[in-house]
């Protein structure tokens, strides 16, 4: 089956927020306070309401956001109006683009994107698009890149418990930038290193944030005589071949069940509460809640067909009841008596639905079965928002969201790009840098550093102090130390390259000193103080010489901490 | 055919074609709407117009007797607004038909609805004042059993204000209603404040109060008396706040609850007294006031000063220089001089300092007044409106006509009845 392929990269910066001054920063304090939000859909400017805001519209959830007043403010809190975009961020947007090869519009025009889950106290994600049609050379050849987008990162969900969700705001607003490739890619090797490229190239601008969740990828794929379906939420760059296959396969088995079904003639019927079958039921999943049942004429069979290892045909429809709010559902193709039916409510299940049917407990059941129902009825695979789960499989969200999701964010005046494209710094490609590093540190450092978490620091600090220094520093002394559980932070860093330079410790040292300092709260001097290793130079070394004798060795294995091995060696001669 | 906005369009721009939907612009840029929903502005080469637009219809504007129903009178502001798209600014252009459909949960009450007026309400003036007043009067005639007033916020305290004195007798609530985020977005505070305004007006009361949100929450809205009620943010949604009194009540229409906090004035006969003098002005007074300034005050018939803390004006009483002989002058010439506090909440004292003596001397309206600057504004032109004579006027402006002045000060902070 021939597919295309696609992908979406959200790239967080470290600049501040975009649309307010707040910091971009994740707080592990307590929240101060929380408050309660509801969220209505509405009609967009083409008097459309988008099919995806209204299937969460639906839900009718409430919302509970705890603000963090460290990370945010009233702009975060729907209270206040945005504020201008943050210049860096956009500065970094533009310069990105650039090394994209894309054309930057000439005005931008912030959209609102309407998002009902409630991740955004607005109801909408502030977007723009800032390029368009750039590219990316892959060993298959040029991948295009449709578009790239400035927008602000979603809050970060807390909890989920029946029709509320909780939700954090201090990552709200954080500037995310998008860049969504054209269906250019092949196969999942493929797919995999086009995400590895985009993501080396980010990296080569210091304004892109490092670490966990600061990179996602949303997959794209089409697959031929199925549909188009958007993966949201994939990690890990390795799984992106996995997710690939197994779409595929799930698409291929789809078509086939769809065949099945109309070959069969098969069509779910109508939805009974069956509550009162279950008076006396020992079964705990049913027992003193309403139940709801769909008859599945014709299914027989297919509800339990694997589409690959661990998801059948009723998992997806298992996905669609969840949305509106319930655990899960239970269907025929099961073994019944596993949830404690006995064979007498089994008997009397049939004689009311059926042979085939499926069953939800709770309240939202009948919201439920009518979006089962709904599923069932579709005689094609839909184009749908899954959600990438960590062994390579995916699972339902939401219906793929159409054109009416963007209405202009009047709030913010168009910004025209002429005026700031003079002031873009060219970034260098991940080549070149590594082409630089290779002379400044050679080989082996510069393969480090290219993809190090380090990298900026390095090339920040290299200006002041010697390279192969800084580069053994952070790429030697802090991954060993932090393999021991040592983070050491950047200000000790460059307090002790500072007193390194100024004579006053010896670079063996470097790790005792940041250690000590890191793990009692000290600067680098109170821990060198502490410690007593300030260097022993000049006259006090020829003093110390006098006094042990020239012998290099024994001097050298007795004040190791504290004595240049070089100054020695020209002292001792 | 020239392509307008609303058009499919094909522009070319640096050697590539995009379709679109052609947007209004404000610069020397072409907006367009691509296919994936982002508008983007480009110096385009070329606008080929592949389809014209669909015209769509015109609302219809229906005008239905009120009676028996709650009417729901469309004044502007941003709880009905949408997105313009010559300026791309929001501006008040829904009509209250139009808000039923968007508001299902409005099919719990009978409603009639009429838009009064389409403007912002910093340009509100007395003659929409009198045109919203004179509305509201025939609502009540046609026998509607509440009235619902969508207003912007802005200005909305100085209409609650005169619809008070002007309507001093009601047969039944008049409920002023305002959202401080626009209706186009899902976050909307207009749903919660709407819903709770059309609860509070189908109750049992007769006088003009305005509805809004209680907190930043999504829960509960305050009923606030018409005089009391004032704007005390400028972005959130709970920035209407009761000042040195209770609200008068919590509403939460979802529980079907209406808790009442003081007493509201009981339903009786309609009895309107609409008059304005709008030759009134208001100034806040501040360190270095300048005397010139008082002395061209002269040309009003009433002024109302926003003075400093218990009811003060630089008045220069050691002998420095202030504004004493021109207030003086003022008050002499027979303009009708009165004082209001911007601390906002808590009461007048000219008894305290030698300088609220001083104007209580000249005569200088003010001393035990709890009323806020816009009540006292509002009821300076009202007095002056329906009393030349300035003596029987000053009577009225210390006499307290639609809760706007109290006798006893109730114990919180005075916000919102917090204590």
């Amino acid at each position: 089956m021939a597919i295309k392929a696609g992908i979406e990269i959200h790239q967080r910066l470290n600049t501040g927020k975009l649309f307010c001054r707040c910091p971009s920063i994740l707080c592990d304090e307590k929240p101060l306070f929380s408050f309660f939000r509801r969220l209505h859909a509405v009609a967009s400017e083409l008097g459309e309401v988008d099919i995806a805001a209204e299937k969460e519209s639906e839900r009718a959830r409430l919302f509970e956001y705890q603000v963090y007043p460290r990370a945010c403010c009233l702009v975060e809190m729907d209270e206040e109006p945005p504020s201008e975009m943050d210049k860096t961020a956009l500065k970094v947007a533009l310069e990105i683009a650039q090394a994209l090869n894309a054309d930057i519009v000439d005005e931008i025009h912030v959209m609102r994107k309407i998002v009902l889950d409630g991740s955004n106290t607005s109801g909408f994600q502030r977007t723009a698009l800032i390029a368009m049609n750039g590219y990316i050379e892959t060993s298959k050849g040029r991948v295009g890149i449709e578009s790239i987008a400035l927008e602000e990162e979603s809050a970060g969900i807390v909890a989920r418990e029946g029709g509320k969700a909780v939700y954090r705001l201090d990552r709200l607003g954080i500037p995310l930038v998008e860049i969504s490739t054209s269906p250019d890619i092949k196969d999942g090797a493929h797919l995999k290193e086009t995400a590895e490229k985009i993501g080396m190239l980010l990296r080569m601008s210091p304004y892109v944030a490092r670490g966990l969740g600061t990179i996602r990828q949303d997959v794209n794929i089409s697959v031929e005589g199925g549909a188009r379906v958007e993966i949201k939420g994939a990690q890990d760059l390795h799984t992106l071949p996995l997710l690939l296959e197994k779409e595929v396969r799930r698409q291929k088995a789809l078509l086939e069940i769809i065949e099945e079904v109309k070959k069969r003639g098969a069509r779910p019927g109508a939805i009974k509460e069956v509550t009162d079958l279950f008076k006396d039921t020992s079964s705990k999943i049913v027992k003193n809640r309403c139940v709801f049942g769909l008859e599945m004429k014709g299914f027989e069979g297919l509800l339990g067909k694997e589409l690959y290892e661990g998801r059948r045909f009723g998992t997806e429809l298992s996905d669609y009841a969840k949305s509106m709010g319930v655990r899960g559902i239970i269907h025929s193709d099961e073994d019944l008596a596993k949830y404690g039916f006995s064979s007498s409510e089994i008997a009397s299940l049939r004689a009311s639905l059926g042979n085939c049917f499926v069953l939800v407990a709770g309240e939202e059941g009948l919201k439920a079965l009518e979006e089962v129902k709904r599923r069932a009825s579709m005689l094609f695979v839909p184009k749908e928002t899954r959600k990438a789960n960590a062994d390579g499989s995916t699972s339902y969200m939401r219906p793929l969201p159409g054109r009416a999701r963007l209405y202009p964010e009047t709030d913010i005046p168009p910004i025209a790009t002429a005026p700031l494209l003079p002031h873009l710094t060219k970034l260098l490609t991940p080549q070149e840098l590594e082409k630089t590093l290779e002379q400044q540190v050679g080989k082996e450092f510069a393969k480090k550093l290219i993809k190090s978490h380090h990298l900026h620091l390095f090339l920040r600090l290299s200006q002041h102090y010697p390279p192969k220094l800084v580069a053994s520093l952070l790429e030697n002394t802090l991954v060993a130390l932090r393999r021991e559980g040592v983070m050491v932070d950047e200000s000790l860093v460059k307090e002790l390259l500072s007193l390194y330079a100024e004579e006053k410790i010896v670079k063996s040292a470097f790790p005792d000193i940041l250690a000590f300092a890191a793990k009692h709260g000290l600067s680098v001097k109170e821990a060198v103080e502490r410690l007593g290793v300030e260097r022993i130079k000049g006259s006090e070394l020829k003093r110390l010489v006098e006094r042990e004798g020239r012998d290099f060795k024994k001097i050298i294995s007795k004040y190791r901490l504290r004595v240049d091995p070089k100054e020695l060696k020209e002292m001792i001669g | 055919m020239e392509a307008e906005a609303g058009d499919l369009v094909e522009v070319s721009y640096k050697g590539r074609t995009y379709r679109g939907i052609l947007m209004p612009s404000s610069s020397q840029y072409t907006v367009i709407k691509l296919d994936n929903g982002y508008n983007i502005g480009i110096g385009a080469d070329s606008v080929k117009l592949l389809k014209k637009a669909e015209k769509r219809g015109e609302v219809e504007r229906e005008e239905e007797s009120a009676e028996g129903k709650v009417a729901i009178l469309g004044c502007g502001g941003t709880i009905a607004s949408k997105v313009d798209y010559r300026t791309g600014a929001v501006y008040p252009s829904i009509t209250p038909s139009e808000l039923r459909a968007i508001f299902p949960e409005l099919a719990r009450w009978p409603i009639a609805s009429k838009q009064v007026l389409s403007v912002f309400s910093e340009d509100m003036g007395v003659e929409e004042w009198f045109k919203i007043c004179e509305n509201v009067e025939s609502a009540l005639k046609e026998g509607a059993k509440g009235v619902v007033i969508l207003h912007g916020t802005d200005t909305l305290s100085y209409t609650a204000a005169f619809l008070s004195y002007a309507l001093p007798s009601l047969p039944a609530p008049v409920v002023l209603v305002g959202a401080q985020r626009s209706s186009d977005r899902p976050s909307s505070d207009n749903r919660l404040n709407l819903m709770n305004a059309v609860f509070s007006a189908t109750q049992d009361f007769g006088e003009v109060a305005a509805c809004m949100h209680a907190s930043t929450n999504d829960d509960f809205c305050y009923l606030h008396r018409g005089t009391r009620v004032r704007k005390m943010h400028t972005s959130r949604r709970d920035a209407f706040k009761s000042v040195s009194a209770l609200p008068l009540a919590k509403v939460d229409y979802r529980n079907q609850s209406f808790e009442a906090f003081s007493s509201l004035k009981n339903r009786a006969p309609l009895r309107a007294e609409k008059h304005f003098n709008a030759n009134v002005c208001m100034v806040y007074a501040h360190p270095n006031l300048s005397p010139k300034l008082v002395e061209k005050l002269r040309d009003f018939d009433g002024v109302l000063f926003v003075g400093t803390g218990l009811g003060h004006l630089p008045l220069g009483f050691f002998g420095g220089k202030g504004v004493y002989k021109e207030v003086k002058e003022l008050v002499e010439s027979g303009v009708l001089v009165a004082i209001a506090s911007q601390c906002l909440a808590g009461r007048l004292s000219h008894n305290v300092y030698s300088n609220g003596r001083l104007l209580k001397e000249l005569g200088v309206v003010g001393d035990g007044l709890d009323w806020t600057p816009e009540a006292a504004y509002v009821k300076l032109g009202w007095v002056l409106g329906k009393e030349k004579d300035v003596k029987k006027a000053k009577t009225l402006l210390e006499r307290n006509v639609a809760g706007e002045i109290s006798r006893r000060s109730w114990v919180g902070d005075g916000y919102q009845g917090r204590y």
